[in-house]
Protein backbone atom coordinates (compact mmCIF):
# COMPACT_ATOMS: atom_id res chain seq x y z
CA UNK A 1 0.00 0.00 0.00
CA UNK A 2 1.01 3.57 -0.60
CA UNK A 3 1.88 5.90 2.27
CA UNK A 4 3.09 9.45 1.79
CA UNK A 5 6.09 10.11 4.05
CA UNK A 6 7.39 13.68 4.18
CA UNK A 7 5.77 14.33 0.82
CA UNK A 8 7.26 11.23 -0.89
CA UNK A 9 5.14 8.29 -2.08
CA UNK A 10 6.41 5.08 -0.51
CA UNK A 11 5.29 1.48 -0.83
CA UNK A 12 4.78 -0.57 2.33
CA UNK A 13 3.33 -4.00 3.17
CA UNK A 14 -0.38 -4.18 4.00
CA UNK A 15 0.01 -4.28 7.77
CA UNK A 16 2.41 -1.77 9.23
CA UNK A 17 2.34 0.31 12.39
CA UNK A 18 3.79 3.79 12.66
CA UNK A 19 6.58 2.47 14.86
CA UNK A 20 7.48 -0.18 12.26
CA UNK A 21 7.47 2.42 9.49
CA UNK A 22 9.85 4.66 11.44
CA UNK A 23 12.08 1.65 12.10
CA UNK A 24 12.06 0.55 8.44
CA UNK A 25 13.05 4.02 7.29
CA UNK A 26 16.04 3.92 9.62
CA UNK A 27 14.97 7.07 11.46
CA UNK A 28 15.99 7.40 15.10
CA UNK A 29 12.68 7.14 16.90
CA UNK A 30 13.60 9.08 20.02
CA UNK A 31 14.58 12.27 18.19
CA UNK A 32 11.66 12.40 15.81
CA UNK A 33 8.14 13.76 16.14
CA UNK A 34 5.50 11.99 14.07
CA UNK A 35 2.26 13.25 12.58
CA UNK A 36 -0.28 11.11 10.78
CA UNK A 37 -2.81 13.05 8.73
CA UNK A 38 -1.82 16.19 10.66
CA UNK A 39 -2.41 14.59 14.07
CA UNK A 40 0.62 14.35 16.35
CA UNK A 41 1.15 10.76 17.53
CA UNK A 42 2.97 10.51 20.85
CA UNK A 43 5.93 8.15 21.19
CA UNK A 44 4.02 5.58 23.26
CA UNK A 45 1.10 5.44 20.80
CA UNK A 46 3.15 4.64 17.69
CA UNK A 47 3.30 0.87 18.18
CA UNK A 48 -0.49 0.63 18.42
CA UNK A 49 -1.25 2.72 15.35
CA UNK A 50 -1.89 0.75 12.15
CA UNK A 51 -1.37 2.83 9.04
CA UNK A 52 -3.78 2.75 6.11
CA UNK A 53 -3.37 3.22 2.36
CA UNK A 54 -3.01 6.91 1.51
CA UNK A 55 -2.05 8.05 5.01
CA UNK A 56 0.10 11.14 5.16
CA UNK A 57 3.00 10.73 7.58
CA UNK A 58 5.28 13.57 8.61
CA UNK A 59 8.52 12.86 10.47
CA UNK A 60 10.00 16.00 11.96
CA UNK A 61 13.16 16.66 13.95
CA UNK A 62 15.18 19.51 15.41
CA UNK A 63 17.63 21.20 13.09
CA UNK A 64 19.77 24.30 13.46
CA UNK A 65 17.88 27.58 13.53
CA UNK A 66 17.98 31.11 14.85
CA UNK B 1 32.61 44.48 51.82
CA UNK B 2 33.55 44.88 48.20
CA UNK B 3 31.39 43.08 45.69
CA UNK B 4 33.44 41.00 43.32
CA UNK B 5 32.81 40.67 39.61
CA UNK B 6 32.00 37.01 40.17
CA UNK B 7 29.32 37.91 42.72
CA UNK B 8 27.78 40.44 40.35
CA UNK B 9 27.74 37.84 37.58
CA UNK B 10 26.18 35.05 39.61
CA UNK B 11 23.67 37.19 41.48
CA UNK B 12 22.46 39.12 38.45
CA UNK B 13 19.86 36.65 37.25
CA UNK B 14 16.58 37.02 35.40
CA UNK B 15 13.52 34.87 34.94
CA UNK B 16 11.37 33.86 32.02
CA UNK B 17 8.05 32.38 33.14
CA UNK B 18 9.56 31.39 36.48
CA UNK B 19 12.72 29.77 35.10
CA UNK B 20 15.94 31.47 36.21
CA UNK B 21 18.86 32.25 33.90
CA UNK B 22 22.24 33.92 34.36
CA UNK B 23 23.65 34.23 30.84
CA UNK B 24 22.07 37.10 28.96
CA UNK B 25 23.09 35.86 25.56
CA UNK B 26 20.74 33.54 23.65
CA UNK B 27 22.36 31.88 20.67
CA UNK B 28 20.93 30.28 17.56
CA UNK B 29 22.14 27.00 16.08
CA UNK B 30 21.68 27.72 12.36
CA UNK B 31 24.16 28.46 9.55
CA UNK B 32 27.33 27.06 11.16
CA UNK B 33 29.87 25.41 8.84
CA UNK B 34 29.75 22.28 11.03
CA UNK B 35 27.78 21.05 14.03
CA UNK B 36 31.05 20.48 15.91
CA UNK B 37 31.96 24.16 15.55
CA UNK B 38 28.44 25.13 16.58
CA UNK B 39 28.83 23.13 19.80
CA UNK B 40 32.14 24.85 20.57
CA UNK B 41 30.63 28.27 19.87
CA UNK B 42 27.69 27.65 22.20
CA UNK B 43 30.15 26.68 24.92
CA UNK B 44 32.33 29.75 24.29
CA UNK B 45 29.35 32.10 24.29
CA UNK B 46 28.33 31.00 27.78
CA UNK B 47 24.73 30.78 26.60
CA UNK B 48 22.05 28.89 28.52
CA UNK B 49 19.22 29.16 25.99
CA UNK B 50 19.66 28.02 22.39
CA UNK B 51 17.18 28.35 19.56
CA UNK B 52 16.45 25.39 17.31
CA UNK B 53 14.13 24.82 14.37
CA UNK B 54 11.93 21.92 13.29
CA UNK B 55 12.09 20.45 9.81
CA UNK B 56 11.25 17.22 7.99
CA UNK B 57 13.70 14.37 8.49
CA UNK B 58 15.79 13.87 5.33
CA UNK B 59 14.89 10.26 4.51
CA UNK B 60 17.96 9.79 2.30
CA UNK B 61 20.31 10.59 5.17
CA UNK B 62 19.24 7.91 7.62
CA UNK B 63 21.52 7.12 10.52
CA UNK B 64 23.32 10.47 10.36
CA UNK B 65 23.90 12.43 13.55
CA UNK B 66 21.19 14.90 14.41
CA UNK B 67 21.37 18.31 16.01
CA UNK B 68 20.65 16.84 19.44
CA UNK B 69 23.90 14.85 19.22
CA UNK B 70 25.67 18.20 19.53
CA UNK B 71 23.42 19.98 22.04
CA UNK B 72 22.73 18.50 25.44
CA UNK B 73 19.15 19.43 26.39
CA UNK B 74 20.12 18.94 30.05
CA UNK B 75 22.73 21.67 29.74
CA UNK B 76 20.83 24.12 27.55
CA UNK B 77 17.21 25.21 27.55
CA UNK B 78 16.00 24.56 24.03
CA UNK B 79 13.97 27.36 22.50
CA UNK B 80 12.28 25.95 19.39
CA UNK B 81 11.39 28.60 16.85
CA UNK B 82 8.55 28.86 14.38
CA UNK B 83 10.79 30.34 11.70
CA UNK B 84 9.43 30.08 8.20
CA UNK B 85 5.78 30.21 9.33
CA UNK B 86 3.60 32.74 7.55
CA UNK B 87 0.32 32.22 9.42
CA UNK B 88 -0.80 31.79 13.03
CA UNK B 89 -2.03 28.26 12.18
CA UNK B 90 1.35 27.14 10.85
CA UNK B 91 3.20 28.63 13.82
CA UNK B 92 0.84 26.94 16.29
CA UNK B 93 1.34 23.60 14.51
CA UNK B 94 5.12 23.92 14.76
CA UNK B 95 4.85 24.85 18.46
CA UNK B 96 2.77 21.72 19.05
CA UNK B 97 5.34 19.57 17.22
CA UNK B 98 8.13 21.09 19.28
CA UNK B 99 6.34 20.37 22.54
CA UNK B 100 5.63 16.80 21.40
CA UNK B 101 9.38 16.13 21.53
CA UNK B 102 9.00 16.29 25.30
CA UNK B 103 12.14 18.41 25.52
CA UNK B 104 10.82 21.94 25.87
CA UNK B 105 7.61 23.91 26.24
CA UNK B 106 9.40 27.13 25.31
CA UNK B 107 8.64 28.61 21.92
CA UNK B 108 10.24 31.46 20.06
CA UNK B 109 7.19 32.58 18.19
CA UNK B 110 7.78 34.23 14.86
CA UNK B 111 5.08 34.64 12.27
CA UNK B 112 6.51 36.30 9.21
CA UNK B 113 4.83 38.47 6.60
CA UNK B 114 7.18 38.44 3.62
CA UNK B 115 10.36 36.70 2.59
CA UNK B 116 12.40 39.73 1.61
CA UNK B 117 12.17 41.69 4.86
CA UNK B 118 11.36 38.77 7.20
CA UNK B 119 9.32 41.30 9.14
CA UNK B 120 6.68 39.81 11.42
CA UNK B 121 2.97 39.83 10.63
CA UNK B 122 1.78 41.72 13.72
CA UNK B 123 -1.84 40.57 13.60
CA UNK B 124 -1.02 36.87 13.13
CA UNK B 125 1.73 37.14 15.75
CA UNK B 126 -0.71 38.54 18.30
CA UNK B 127 -3.28 35.85 17.48
CA UNK B 128 -0.74 33.03 17.85
CA UNK B 129 0.66 34.50 21.08
CA UNK B 130 -2.81 34.59 22.64
CA UNK B 131 -3.52 30.96 21.73
CA UNK B 132 -0.13 29.51 22.72
CA UNK B 133 -0.15 31.30 26.09
CA UNK B 134 -3.59 29.78 26.80
CA UNK B 135 -2.21 26.37 25.83
CA UNK B 136 0.48 26.61 28.49
CA UNK B 137 3.55 27.35 26.38
CA UNK B 138 6.30 29.67 27.52
CA UNK B 139 5.97 32.15 24.70
CA UNK B 140 8.82 34.43 23.67
CA UNK B 141 7.54 36.52 20.81
CA UNK B 142 9.59 38.04 18.00
CA UNK B 143 8.20 41.40 16.93
CA UNK B 144 9.19 44.63 15.24
CA UNK B 145 10.37 47.49 17.47
CA UNK B 146 6.90 49.06 17.50
CA UNK B 147 6.16 50.04 21.13
CA UNK B 148 2.38 49.69 20.67
CA UNK B 149 2.72 46.13 19.31
CA UNK B 150 5.08 45.25 22.13
CA UNK B 151 2.43 46.35 24.65
CA UNK B 152 -0.29 44.38 22.87
CA UNK B 153 1.87 41.25 23.02
CA UNK B 154 2.48 41.71 26.72
CA UNK B 155 -1.26 42.14 27.29
CA UNK B 156 -1.81 38.89 25.36
CA UNK B 157 0.36 37.15 27.92
CA UNK B 158 3.72 36.83 26.14
CA UNK B 159 6.35 35.73 28.66
CA UNK B 160 8.99 37.74 26.83
CA UNK B 161 8.75 40.29 24.05
CA UNK B 162 11.62 40.29 21.58
CA UNK B 163 11.84 43.28 19.27
CA UNK B 164 14.23 43.06 16.32
CA UNK B 165 17.15 45.48 16.47
CA UNK B 166 17.15 45.44 12.67
CA UNK B 167 16.11 42.88 10.02
CA UNK B 168 16.98 39.22 10.70
CA UNK B 169 20.52 38.36 9.64
CA UNK B 170 21.23 41.93 8.46
CA UNK B 171 23.94 42.75 11.01
CA UNK B 172 22.84 46.38 11.17
CA UNK B 173 22.67 46.51 14.97
CA UNK B 174 19.95 48.32 16.90
CA UNK B 175 18.64 50.90 14.43
CA UNK B 176 16.12 52.64 16.65
CA UNK B 177 17.30 52.68 20.25
CA UNK B 178 14.57 55.15 21.15
CA UNK B 179 11.83 52.66 20.29
CA UNK B 180 13.59 50.09 22.48
CA UNK B 181 13.76 52.66 25.31
CA UNK B 182 10.02 53.30 25.01
CA UNK B 183 9.29 49.55 24.98
CA UNK B 184 11.41 49.10 28.12
CA UNK B 185 9.57 51.96 29.82
CA UNK B 186 6.15 50.49 29.02
CA UNK B 187 6.64 46.74 29.53
CA UNK B 188 7.03 44.78 32.75
CA UNK B 189 7.79 41.41 31.12
CA UNK B 190 11.33 40.62 29.95
CA UNK B 191 12.33 42.46 26.77
CA UNK B 192 15.08 40.93 24.61
CA UNK B 193 16.68 42.18 21.43
CA UNK B 194 16.22 39.46 18.85
CA UNK B 195 17.87 39.75 15.45
CA UNK B 196 19.98 42.24 13.57
CA UNK B 197 23.04 42.19 15.81
CA UNK B 198 26.33 42.20 13.87
CA UNK B 199 29.15 42.56 16.37
CA UNK B 200 30.04 42.50 20.05
CA UNK B 201 29.63 46.28 20.28
CA UNK B 202 26.06 45.92 18.98
CA UNK B 203 25.34 43.50 21.83
CA UNK B 204 26.96 45.82 24.37
CA UNK B 205 24.91 48.75 23.12
CA UNK B 206 21.69 46.74 23.27
CA UNK B 207 22.47 45.63 26.82
CA UNK B 208 23.26 49.24 27.83
CA UNK B 209 19.72 50.17 26.84
CA UNK B 210 18.55 47.86 29.63
CA UNK B 211 17.15 44.90 27.75
CA UNK B 212 17.17 41.66 29.70
CA UNK B 213 19.14 39.73 27.07
CA UNK B 214 20.12 39.55 23.42
CA UNK B 215 19.38 36.72 20.97
CA UNK B 216 21.64 36.28 17.96
CA UNK B 217 22.72 33.66 15.45
CA UNK B 218 24.21 34.86 12.17
CA UNK B 219 26.67 37.28 13.80
CA UNK B 220 28.53 34.31 15.30
CA UNK B 221 27.83 31.61 12.70
CA UNK B 222 28.90 33.74 9.73
CA UNK B 223 31.81 35.56 11.37
CA UNK B 224 35.21 34.85 9.76
CA UNK B 225 36.14 33.08 12.99
CA UNK B 226 32.90 32.01 14.72
CA UNK B 227 34.63 30.77 17.87
CA UNK B 228 36.43 34.07 18.49
CA UNK B 229 33.18 35.93 17.81
CA UNK B 230 31.35 33.70 20.31
CA UNK B 231 33.83 34.79 23.01
CA UNK B 232 33.53 38.40 21.86
CA UNK B 233 29.73 38.25 22.11
CA UNK B 234 29.90 36.81 25.62
CA UNK B 235 32.22 39.61 26.73
CA UNK B 236 30.28 42.29 24.87
CA UNK B 237 27.09 41.12 26.55
CA UNK B 238 28.63 41.13 30.03
CA UNK B 239 30.29 44.53 29.44
CA UNK B 240 27.01 46.03 28.27
CA UNK B 241 25.10 44.61 31.21
CA UNK B 242 27.64 45.86 33.75
CA UNK B 243 27.76 49.25 32.07
CA UNK B 244 23.95 49.46 32.31
CA UNK B 245 24.01 48.47 35.99
CA UNK B 246 26.87 50.88 36.71
CA UNK B 247 25.03 53.83 35.13
CA UNK B 248 26.72 55.92 32.48
CA UNK B 249 27.66 59.59 32.89
CA UNK B 250 25.39 62.09 31.22
CA UNK B 251 26.53 63.39 27.82
CA UNK B 252 27.69 67.04 27.94
CA UNK B 253 28.26 69.56 25.18
CA UNK B 254 31.52 70.95 26.59
CA UNK B 255 34.68 69.45 27.97
CA UNK B 256 35.12 68.79 31.67
CA UNK B 257 38.74 68.37 32.71
CA UNK B 258 39.69 65.08 34.29
CA UNK B 259 42.77 66.63 35.87
CA UNK B 260 42.57 69.59 38.30
CA UNK B 261 43.61 72.72 36.34
CA UNK B 262 44.52 74.92 39.33
CA UNK B 263 47.20 74.90 42.05
CA UNK B 264 50.32 74.24 40.02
Amino acid sequence: MNIVVNGENKDFPEKITLEELIQQLGVRKETVVAEVNRQIIQLDKRAGLNLAHGDQVELIQFVGGG
Amino acid sequence: MTTTLEQIRTQDTYQINGKTFTSRLLVGTGKYPTNELMGECLEASGTEIVTVALRRVALDKKGEKTLLDFIDPKKYTLLPNTAGCYSAEEAIRVAHLARATGISDFVKLEVLYDEKTLLPDPIATLEATTILVKEGFTVMTYTSDDPVMAQKLEQAGAHAVMPAGSPIGSGQGVLNPNNIRIILEKLKCPVLIDAGVGSASDVAMAMELGVVAVLLNTAIAHAKDPLKMAYAMKNGCEAGRLSYLAGRIPKKLYAQASTPLKDF
